[in-house]
């Protein structure tokens, strides 16, 4: 427990980050869902409404998310390997990191879902409160997932970007045809979307959208491992 | 019991490693050590010497187990530190902090960490930073930081890489006294250094060469 507060602690004292973890999900919230719906109608989507100011929420979460998972994965691999090393073991110092960054998605998903419900009405708020913190926990294994592969900060938080755009753009309601298979946040998408008009998801849903994230935190726990153990 | 005493606290034997370079079509294999064997007694200060690129990180780095060996053997203590050439810490991160975090990995004791961690400061002389982040501390006393981790379980063997790179003379000096006080307690010192100045201080010297050891 420590280990993961000290862990969070150290990301929260980059420059501005508690202040973007927080202002820049309500932001999107407000100023982005008539984008996303503009967007939406020029693609031959059908993201309109309350449904756009939801799926907005979503998206919030995952880009903040995605960028922190980026920079736990890239910026500390040296020192917790040493870490490691040190007796700790690579599961532990794993165990700790993705505990930390989890909880920093959670506070970046619970800043989107406020703003949410404070700018509309949610028939279905807790549906919409557990698929927004879906969207932080996928973004932040992208994240995690980018960080093991690139430590150079403009690469990663331009291949974070990238995907988070193809994802976005092709996801649920965005366009005519249906998501493509490897949209991660398709479920998330589509339960949020729903919320937001008011319907509630049908339980083949749920459970796709927990296989997708249970399997999206287990990858990101490898990672940590990975780059907390010896080199081969 | 003078066998068990005198038995050495590592033993590096024929270690071999090897790196690949380019892309997987043009990959090139270079190999770095071809054979590396050194041993380090208890209460012994070696030094281990050779040109730059020569592969003494290489071997650190695979002694303290950051690296995978491709082959040869070796045996090292329970009780290991390890000081990195480049300091391996967390910038956000304060003085204290490291402290506590590396007092969990060496499974110490709150007030077991406390008295090695008031000590250590005493000893290298930066006590007034403990509040501070690494990204606030000047590059002498992130290596004095860096150097203190390493010792705070008090190891059976300590492993420097250029340790004192950054050190004024004054830390250099105390540098020295604390490694001849840790000599003098039993520790076996391993020393890395393209420049070893203080060679009358060490019990021996190896030089790192076409990937092997020769004692000088």
């Amino acid at each position: 427990m420590t280990r993961t507060v000290v862990f969070a602690r150290e990301q929260l004292r980059a420059s501005f980050t508690l202040a973007l973890l927080v202002a820049i999900p309500a932001l999107f919230v407000v100023s982005a869902a008539r984008v996303l719906s503009d967007f939406a109608s020029a693609l031959g989507g059908s993201l309109a409404g309350d449904a756009a100011v939801a799926l907005s929420a979503g998206w919030a979460a995952a880009f903040v998310s995605g960028a922190l998972g980026f920079f736990q994965a890239a910026s500390s691999r040296g020192a917790d390997r040493r870490l490691a090393l040190a007796g700790l073991g690579p599961a532990r110092v794993a165990a700790s990191r993705i505990a930390a960054s989890v909880l920093l998605a959670v506070v970046a998903a619970a800043a989107a879902f406020a703003a949410l419900v404070l700018r509309v009405e949610v028939a279905h708020p807790w549906h919409a409160a557990v698929a927004v913190i879906a969207f932080a926990l996928l973004y932040l294994a992208i994240g995690v997932l980018v960080g093991a592969v690139i430590a150079a900060p403009l690469e990663g938080s331009l291949l974070v970007v990238f995907v988070f755009l193809l994802d976005a753009f092709g996801g649920p309601g965005m366009s005519g045809g249906s998501a493509p298979p490897w949209a991660i946040s398709q479920k998330a998408a589509d339960i949020l979307i729903a919320a937001g008009m008011g319907a509630g998801s049908p339980t083949g849903d749920w459970v796709k959208l927990a296989l997708v994230t249970v399997g999206a935190l287990a990858a990101s726990f490898c990672v940590f491992v990975a780059s907390a153990r010896s080199r081969a | 019991m003078d066998v068990v005493a005198r038995s050495p606290v590592l033993t590096v034997d024929g270690v071999r490693k090897a790196f690949g370079h380019g892309p997987p079509w043009r990959r090139r294999r270079v190999e770095v050590l071809r054979g590396a064997s050194l041993e380090v007694g208890p209460g012994e200060l070696v030094g281990l010497v050779g040109e730059n690129g020569s592969g003494k990180s290489t071997l650190m780095q695979v002694i303290v187990g950051l690296l995978a060996r491709d082959g040869g053997t070796m045996t090292v203590p329970e009780r290991l530190g390890y000081c990195p050439q480049q300091p391996l810490l967390w910038d956000k991160l304060t003085v204290a902090e490291h402290f506590e975090l590396f007092a969990t990995a060496y499974g110490m004791a709150a007030e077991q960490a406390v008295a090695a961690r008031d000590g250590l400061l005493d000893e290298l002389g930066f006590g007034r930073y403990l509040g501070y982040r690494v990204e606030e501390l000047s590059g002498g006393t992130r290596q004095k930081l860096n150097l203190a981790l390493a010792l705070m379980h008090d190891p059976q063997l300590l492993l420097l890489d250029e340790p004192y790179a950054g050190f004024d003379w004054e830390t250099y000096q105390r540098f020295w006294e604390m490694a001849e006080r840790r000599r003098a307690d039993g520790m076996g010192v391993l020393i890395v250094s393209h420049l070893l100045a203080e060679r009358e201080r060490l019990t021996r010297i190896y030089e790192l060469r076409d990937g092997r050891c020769e004692a000088l």
